[in-house]
């Protein structure tokens, strides 16, 4: 069996998440990482996608992950994120609503403001959202 | 007033006071929570000051230029956020942050500036619009639990002016919260964001995981998924994000105490009145059994 580690998940509204696991699984502004004992110290940015906490193989937790942090130490994974969703607490109506006016706001937009930014990050998080509600249209995460 | 009057009104004030003692005791509730909440945000806001010392401290010691810290000399524009609740009944709460903004917006117009005003909460937005005073984002609906995603929001909003140039700085007005009974109105500004508030240690963080003190040298072996530089650039305004939770979640926690209080006062009052109003009852009552007897002592006597 894999050695476990500890891993926390932390939100503005609170800890979603203290426990042993085998691995994590879940995405960087580089690209997607799995995290398993032992792994090199790291501080990375995270982007949308689902999050995966593998406490067994047959046990897993899986979160709808927004922008955060992820820091590997000594002593464990701290991921910092700035919302997190189990599956089922998705609103698919509501999610696709958000990604429309993201997608409004962006052809609104000027191009290379800050406002265009902005709503180019929302449109990628809400398509990661979809997706991981099992509504996306393949891309996202 | 006849008997039956006064009893009408009793029973109505008691009524009343019904109403107020079951809104003070749902906004008592509301308080914990809000309480917690404020709690539930220092482990987050810790870790994310911890890891800004840490990356600063790989990308050389230096926040390093971005716009939000960048200063403007000359303001031309300035953004006043009102924080304030859906709902009023809770005393002066929604009109002294009212009132300190208006100040605070006239202040910056008799210095030529022009002000844009953004407002959470109905009760000020509603008033800004009666005060001719059109808000540019008006966010509402949320006042009594707000979320993370409703502080992004709106520090998105007033980060994308800011940077955009739409304003030159931004000021927020909120109810700070100290204890059930006290609030007390804080102004502070926004953006510019100044750099030493985000190297500063503060109370946030006590209450971290004793293991970072990054600087111990290790950090040279850390990999960092992009460069410390890029993370820095979310890291930031992120501090802003915070900043304006923590203001959200103090002011609902302000306006459940405020509540609380104003409701208890309203009981207290609405006690008196009753009080008040028994007295004249129990007079008029008798007052009225007097003009019985008397009325029978008149007929006897007629008899005689």
């Amino acid at each position: 069996m894999p050695a476990k580690f500890k891993v926390e998940v932390l939100t503005p509204e609170g800890e979603l998440f203290n426990d042993e696991v085998e691995m994590v699984s879940t995405r960087t502004e580089v690209g997607s990482i799995g995290i398993r004992a032992k792994h090199t110290p790291l501080l990375g940015m995270l982007t949308p996608t689902e999050l995966r906490l593998y406490k067994s193989d047959s046990d897993v937790v899986r979160l709808a992950q927004g922008e955060g942090y992820v820091q590997v130490g000594p002593e464990g994974v701290l991921l910092l994120v700035e919302e997190a969703h189990a599956k089922d607490d998705l609103d698919v109506a509501d999610l696709r609503e958000k990604l429309k006016r993201a997608e409004d706001a962006i052809a609104e937009a000027e191009d290379g403001s800050e406002a265009e930014a902005r709503a180019r990050r929302d449109k990628r998080r809400w398509e990661a959202f979809l997706s991981v509600a099992g509504e996306g249209e393949g891309g996202g995460a | 007033m006849s008997q039956r009057d006064v009893q009408n009104r009793i029973g109505s004030v008691k009524n009343i006071q019904k109403i107020t003692r079951a809104m003070e005791m749902v906004a008592a509730a509301r308080l914990r929570r809000a309480e917690q909440r404020i709690e539930s945000l220092r482990p987050y806001a810790g870790a994310i000051r911890r890891m800004t010392r840490q990356a600063a401290a790989a990308a050389g010691g230096e926040v390093g230029a971005q716009p939000i810290l960048t200063e403007r000399e000359e303001v031309k524009s300035a953004g006043i956020m009102l924080v304030t609740a859906d709902r009023g009944l809770a005393g002066a709460f929604n009109s002294q942050i009212l009132r300190a903004g208006i100040k605070a917006a006239v202040d910056h117009e008799r210095e030529g500036h022009k002000v844009v005003f953004f407002a959470s909460g109905r009760r000020g937005v509603s008033s800004l619009t009666f005060r001719d005073r059109e808000a540019q984002g008006t966010y509402t609906g949320f006042t009594d639990r707000p979320a993370y995603a409703n502080a992004r929001e709106i520090a998105e909003d007033l980060m994308t002016a800011y940077i955009d140039g739409d304003v030159d700085k931004v000021e927020i007005f909120y109810n700070g919260y100290i204890s059930p009974l006290s609030q007390v109105v804080r102004g502070e500004t926004l953006l510019p964001l100044q750099q030493a508030t985000l190297l500063e240690g503060t109370e946030d963080d006590k209450d971290g995981s004793p293991e970072e003190e990054p600087e111990s040298g290790h950090h040279a072996l850390v990999e960092y998924e992009p460069d410390p530089a890029e993370i820095l650039q979310r890291l930031v305004p992120d501090y802003v994000e915070i900043s304006i939770y923590r203001a959200l979640l103090e002011s609902t926690a302000s306006e459940h105490g405020a509540r609380m209080t104003a409701m208890r006062n309203a009981s207290e009052n609405a006690g008196e009145v009753i009080e008040d109003l028994t007295l004249e009852m129990n007079r008029a009552r008798q007052a009225e059994i007097t003009q019985e007897i008397m009325e029978v002592v008149a007929g006897a006597e007629s008899l005689v």
